[in-house]
Order: C-alpha cells, then structure tokens, then sequence
C-alpha cells in the first residue's frame, strides 16, 4: 500500500464524497456542517446501498460509520471489504460514536484510512476528509491512545518483528497526538516538517494493519473501552 | 488488501422442496442450488448415504428464522453470563460402583462430596437418589423375608446398574446447560465421558446379572435383541428429543432476551428520556443543552461500555470522574484519553486532585475542549493537561491567587512529584508527574 503520499499530490481544493450512514438526521447534518469544497456525490444507509454507491460514484473519500445494517453484519468493515478493488483510488475516513476498541481495530485493519468520533467539528472533519484524500492517515487523539495501549509505551529494540512495536520517534508522534496536539504542533514541538509527521503517522497505521501480533487483536477484544 | 470471504451461517431455508436442507446447505457453500440439490440425488443413490446425510442436516441444521433468533445480537448486560456457571471438567470415576450406591443410599450427598455425583443442578435430585437407596435396601429385605438367598452376585450388579443410571441423569442436566451457552470442547468431552461411564455401568450390571441365570448362548441372543430394538427406539425418538430439546432452549434463550429487554428500557427511561425531556425544557438555552447532551453522553458511554468485571477505583477511573465533574460544572468538553492504569495511592490522590484544578483552570480560560492525556505504568503516572486558550505567565499571577502555585505546584512537589506549566499564545500545557511508589518514598526522607 502507497502511503507516504507528499501534499504535493492532494487534490488542491475539492474532493468528492460519499456518506454511509444509517442516520438519515447525521447525514444531512454532516452535509450542511462539510465545507463548500467538498462536493458530496452520494449518500447510503445501508451496506448494500455503500457497495453500489461506492462503486458507481467512485468518490475519493468515504465517510463511513462502523455500525450499519444490511449485508451479513460486518458494518464499516464489509464495505470496505466490498470496495476493495478500489482501495488504490478511494479512501474510507471511519466515523463513530463508539468507543470499542474491537470496532476501530476490526475498521482500521479492514483498510481505513483514520477513525474520528461523530461528535468533530465540520472544521476539523473537512480536513480531515482532504488529509485523508492526500492518503495520509487521521488520528484522534483517541485512536492514537488506542495504539500506545496496543503496542506498548515501550520503543522497539532491533530483536523485535519491525511491524510489532513502534519506534522511538514514532512512539513521541503518537504521545503528542494523544495529549491533543494537531500535526502542525507535533511538528514544531519535535522540530521535524509537517510531511514527516504525516510519514510517521502513516507508518503507525501500516503497523496498526499489517502487525501479525496476536496480542492486538486478542487486547482488543478483552477491553471494550479505549 | 484481500480479506477472506464472510460466509453465511448454514440454516434451512424457507425456499424448500423437502426440508431446505439442499437451498441452506447451497447459500453457505455460495454453490447454485441445482447443482447441491442433483449432488444429493445422485448421492443417495450410492447405498443411501445422500438420504443419511439429508436426514443428518435435516435434524442437526436450525431453521433459518430459528438460527437468525438464536443470534440475534444481544446488547451489553451484566446478566448473560449469570445465566450458567461452568460445571468442573472431571473423568468419571467408575471405580468403584457399590461404594458410589454406598454413598448415594447413605443419603448424605452433602454438597462436598465428589463432583461426579453431585446433585446441585437437578431439583429433587437427592431425595431421588436418596428413594432409590431405600427402595434397594427394602426390596434386599423383602427378598431375605422371602427366603430367597441373596448372594452379593446379585447385589453388585444392581448396585452397578444404579450407581450408572444415576451417573447419566445427573449428567442430563448439565449437558442441556452446556447446549445453550456456548462452552469449551473439554468441558463437553467430560460430560459425554461420564455419561459413556454411566451407559457402561448399566449394561455391565444387567448383562452380569442376566448371565447369572441362564446359558451364554441365551445372554448374547438376549443382548444382541435389546441392543437393536434400543436401537430402533432411538432411531424414532431421537429426531423428536432434539425437537424439543431446542424449542427448549430458543424459550429460554428468549426469555433471557426479555429480561435484558425489560433492564434497558428501565435504564433509559431513568436517564436518557429523562434528560431528553430537560433538553426540551431549555430548548433555548444552547449552553444548558450541550452540557446536558455531554453528561447523558458520558453516562450512557459508562453503562454501554464499562466492563462490569473490571476493578474500578483505579486512576484511570478517577481521573475520568473529575473530568466529568470538571465538564458538568463549566460546560466545556473535555476529552480523556487514558493509556495503562494504576491503583490508587496517597500520591496518585493527590495528582488527581492537581489534575481536577488544572481541568478547571483550562476550562474556565480556554474556553474550548480540553485535552487530558494520562500515562501510567509501573506505578509512574503522567497526566497532560491542554487547553487552546490565550494562555499567561506564572509571573503574571497575583501571589493571593492560589490556584495554581499551591493547588497544583505545590501539592505535587509535596507527594514527590512535580509540575510543569508550559504556556505560549496558542494554549496551555500543564504536565504532572509522579514517580513511581519507590522513588516518591525516597524523595521524601
């Protein structure tokens, strides 16, 4: 997977949108509070619905709430899986109101790009639609507290399977993350540019998806809360 | 990314020619029902064994409503697990069968005696056994009173065939509650063990007691009649013994469903509809609003998620309290975000209290969402507390304002710990730290 796309290759002011969301009252509320210069292109309440829309509109963003019915109950998760042929192009931004820690890894792991909760500003979730567009990865600072929990506060030695911890550096991003800080912030906090915030971030969520260790998804599905 | 394909779980389904056993079975194979249906033809052809099979699935495989109400998803309750305790795995112990009806007829079958047969789950289960005793002993005496001659060769084999019987009753109960929840494969093997125990007890006891009184020949015609019309009983029985051992259990399943029902609606009668109708009440208040909507929030978030199995009272826990605290009093929204946990000390006490002051100076100055970020292993404790205020400089306090320089510096330094406040024009973060329990003590003498 191509992930350390630079801003240079953002689509400079629009972007193309779809929201899947069971709420019809979040969907248009979503919509009024999205910035004018995302356009968006379609709407699902259902799996189903997702799949077709998704296929048929080819939007380059997806908003995507984990919890939808339809298909065989896999949510998010089977949409993501149905879309898969087009993962190079499209781009899922998870949203949820839940805190389960088995939701974001099962959305995160499935292919999504970032995981923010429902209660975002439109400021915030209209960047975050263009950052994930770009192909950078969204961390709240939830989410980002959900990896140090998962992969340990504790950088990796050189013995260890690369994709089983985080490096030192990569371990600073996440905490700053957590405590708050906007990427901007990170940056300048650990004097290093704002692309290699967003290659750090993107290598985290390649660890988050890829990592074979057992202990993810075993820690996931013990704790239900983040 | 490639994920493996979700198949459908195998139910019959309601398009059927016999049973929709062929259109279940073709659904979860993603095979074309034609095929599935022609495949079974020609298999029952090949000395039946497409008949045996259809008849297998036709017994085994639920109804697709049925398998659809059985997963049916269950919402988060304390009260499922309650339903049955996992009953102790142990190898029957056929040892000795007379000690066993020995002990059963003493009647006392306290509930600290060996598992194999204990009684708890059964009602009446011990006066049963208890009868069966007494009956034993009664008709030995008829039979002395009688002047029959009753010889231990008699005596052990009935006491063999009793001591089985109640083996497998007892074990009746407990693999039915093993049906319903789904429990780990070593626990089902140890029940189908005693049971196969029991069975063999019982058929050991009878064919002794037969052979006793009449020729070899005569016993193993005998047995090998017994065996097929038990055989053919079963054969008739037991389609509706499963019948009705899952009706059984999808009433009970629904009635468990019922009561988790009846738990939800009185949870969110007491708090969601109750602060839906204050919502409506200041409508027009916006400030009122968001901080009722965040309190129910957080509420409904704690009752939804919180494992119940979980030890609170840890740090975590606390600071996600005062957090809330902090979030009712100013309105302000303010986001915890917890990594590890420790329990409760003097020390971590007192840095929650620092934490609360520094929630409420960053609420009331920042005037936006506050971010709280706790660290906590091997007992050392981090908490970061960011606002995007306008931000001040310590000098700049007023010495009379305590807030800051005692409630928080202070109180931390005199538990050992320390406090940073870093504050520029785009926000504040104030940092608090607690050593690990070792390191504070030294720091203190």
């Amino acid at each position: 997977m191509n992930t350390a796309q630079g801003p240079g290759t953002r689509p400079a002011n629009s972007a193309r949108v779809v929201i899947v969301d069971d709420h019809a009252i979040f969907r248009s509320g979503l919509k009024a509070d999205l910035d004018a210069s995302i356009q968006v292109v379609g709407e699902a309440a259902t799996v189903e619905q997702a799949i077709a829309v998704i296929a048929q509109q080819r939007p380059d963003v997806v908003l995507l709430d984990v919890h939808l019915p339809g298909g065989l109950g896999g949510g998010g998760r089977e949409v993501i899986a149905g879309s898969a042929a087009l993962l190079s192009s499209t781009r899922f931004l998870a949203l949820s109101v839940s805190d389960a820690a088995e939701d974001v890894v099962a959305v995160i792991r499935a292919g999504a790009r970032g995981y923010v909760t429902k209660t975002i500003s439109g400021a915030e979730i209209t960047d975050a639609v263009f950052r994930v567009a770009g192909g950078d990865a969204v961390f709240s600072p939830r989410l980002a507290g959900f990896v140090l929990d998962a992969f340990g506060t504790a950088p990796a030695d050189i013995a260890d399977d690369e994709l089983d911890k985080l490096s030192a550096r990569e371990l600073e991003v996440m905490r700053l993350i957590a405590r708050g800080y906007s990427y901007k912030e990170v940056a300048k906090e650990l004097f290093i540019s704002i692309k290699t915030v967003e290659t750090h971030v993107s290598a985290v969520l390649r660890k988050l998806q890829l990592s074979s260790r057992h202990e993810l998804t075993k820690w996931a599905a013990e704790r239900r809360l983040l | 990314m490639t994920t493996l394909p979700v198949r459908p779980p195998l139910a019959r389904s309601s398009d059927r020619v016999i049973a929709g056993v062929c259109s279940g079975l073709a659904v979860h194979m993603g095979w074309p029902v034609k095929n599935v249906r022609l495949g079974m033809v020609l298999a029952s052809f090949a000395g039946g064994a497409g008949l045996v099979f259809y008849a297998w699935l036709w017994i085994m495989v639920p109804t697709a409503d049925e398998a659809a109400r059985r997963t049916a998803r269950r919402p988060a309750s304390p009260i499922a697990p309650a339903v049955s305790q996992p009953a102790p795995a142990q190898a029957p112990d056929a040892g000795s069968p007379e000690g066993a009806a020995r002990a059963d007829a003493d009647g006392g079958g306290g509930p600290s005696g060996p598992p194999w047969f204990r009684v708890q789950g059964m009602r009446y289960g011990k006066e049963i056994l208890l009868g069966c005793g007494l009956l034993l002993v009664a008709g030995i005496m008829v039979a002395q009173l009688l002047g029959v001659d009753v010889s231990l060769g008699t005596l052990i084999p009935a006491a063999a065939v009793l001591g089985g019987a109640s083996i497998a009753w007892m074990q009746l109960d407990e693999t039915r509650r093993a049906g319903l929840v789904d429990k780990t494969k070593a626990d089902q093997a140890g029940g189908w063990g005693r049971l196969a125990a029991g069975l063999a007890l019982v058929v050991a006891g009878v064919l002794v007691m037969v052979s006793g009184s009449g020729s070899w020949e005569q016993t193993w015609l005998a047995l090998l009649a017994s065996v097929a019309v038990l055989g053919g009983v079963v054969l008739v029985l037991l389609p509706w013994a499963l019948k009705f051992w899952r009706d059984l259990e999808a009433e009970r399943a629904g009635r468990i469903r019922e009561t988790e029902r009846a738990e939800i609606a009185a949870h969110l009668h007491d708090s969601v509809l109750q602060t839906l109708a204050l919502i409506q009440r200041r409508a027009g208040n916006e400030h009122d609003v968001v901080r009722l909507a965040r309190a129910q929030e957080r509420e409904l978030r704690g009752w939804l998620f919180q494992d119940p199995g979980r030890e609170s009272g840890q740090l975590s826990d606390r600071i996600k309290a005062v957090a809330g605290e902090v979030e009712d009093l100013l309105g302000h929204a303010v986001e915890v975000v917890t990594v590890g946990d420790a329990a409760m000390d003097e020390a971590h006490e007192a840095l929650v209290q620092a934490s609360r002051e520094a929630m409420l100076n960053a609420s009331r100055h920042g005037g936006g969402t506050v971010s709280v970020y706790l660290e906590a292993s091997d007992g050392q404790a981090e908490i970061f507390i960011k606002d995007r205020g306008p931000g001040f400089e310590l000098g700049d306090v007023p010495a009379d304002r305590l807030g800051v320089r005692e409630s928080i510096i202070g109180r931390m330094k005199r538990h050992g710990g320390s406090a940073t406040i870093l504050s520029t024009g785009e926000g504040t973060e104030v940092r608090l730290r607690v050593p690990a329990a070792a390191d504070h003590a030294e720091g203190k003498s």
